[in-house]
């Protein structure tokens, strides 16, 4: 199972699908689009541990992280 | 509290009602949101980082772009500071992901942020001198 996990008030929303599920996995793929369209970042972990910025979506990434667009505090 | 004022009155049995309770305590510190995001935030630490950060409730990223060091500490806003070679806070930053992020996905976002596109958040960033209790 994969782990799509966004940021919210509450903490986070966590979503998970099965790479092998045709459905599940265009449901990721919608849901990557859309947060990624109103501006949320969203990252993953490399297998050494490095944080990297993902521009499109990556059916194989364990976990992504989503977070809303960043401003000046 | 209602349901729980009626297991109180039904139960013959006080001291397992206190657990109850403490359970029922516990149960919803671990779930709560500032809890659900420091939890993320630890899963996502360097292992060097996690240990900072267990030890100073705050952590160390070097910027992706720079290679400078900054501090980001546990909170949400201005909570990004700019070491130099010695430690010492040259800068202090404040730039936050929108919508009232509990402190540990603040945190997490700026790590991101910084080791994956360090001048871009910095851009954004308003500036300030360093906090004079932080300068010591």
């Amino acid at each position: 199972m994969a782990t799509q996990i966004v940021m919210d008030h509450t903490g986070d929303r966590r979503h998970q699908f099965d790479p092998q599920n045709a459905s599940e996995l265009a449901e990721a793929e919608k849901r990557f689009m859309e947060l990624t369209g109103v501006g949320f970042t969203a990252a993953a972990r490399t297998a050494t541990g490095e944080t990297i910025k993902v521009a499109s979506f990556d059916p194989t990434a364990k976990e992504t992280v989503f977070f809303p667009r960043l401003v000046g505090g | 509290m209602g349901f729980l004022l009626r297991i109180w009155r039904g139960s013959p049995d006080p001291p397992r009602f206190r657990a109850v309770r403490q359970l029922y305590r516990i149960v919803n510190i671990i779930n709560s949101p500032e809890a659900r995001g420091r939890g993320l935030l630890r899963r996502w630490l360097s292992e060097r980082q996690l240990a900072q950060f267990d030890a100073f409730n705050f952590f160390d990223v070097i910027g992706c772009q720079t290679a400078k060091r900054y501090r980001i500490y546990y909170a949400t806003a201005a909570n990004v500071e700019e070491l130099d070679k010695g430690g010492h806070p040259l800068m202090r930053y404040c730039f936050v992901p929108t919508g009232n992020l509990v402190p540990g996905d603040v945190m997490l976002a700026q790590k991101i942020a910084l080791e994956t596109d360090e001048l871009a958040a910095l851009e954004l960033a308003n500036k300030f001198q360093p906090s004079p209790q932080r300068l010591a």
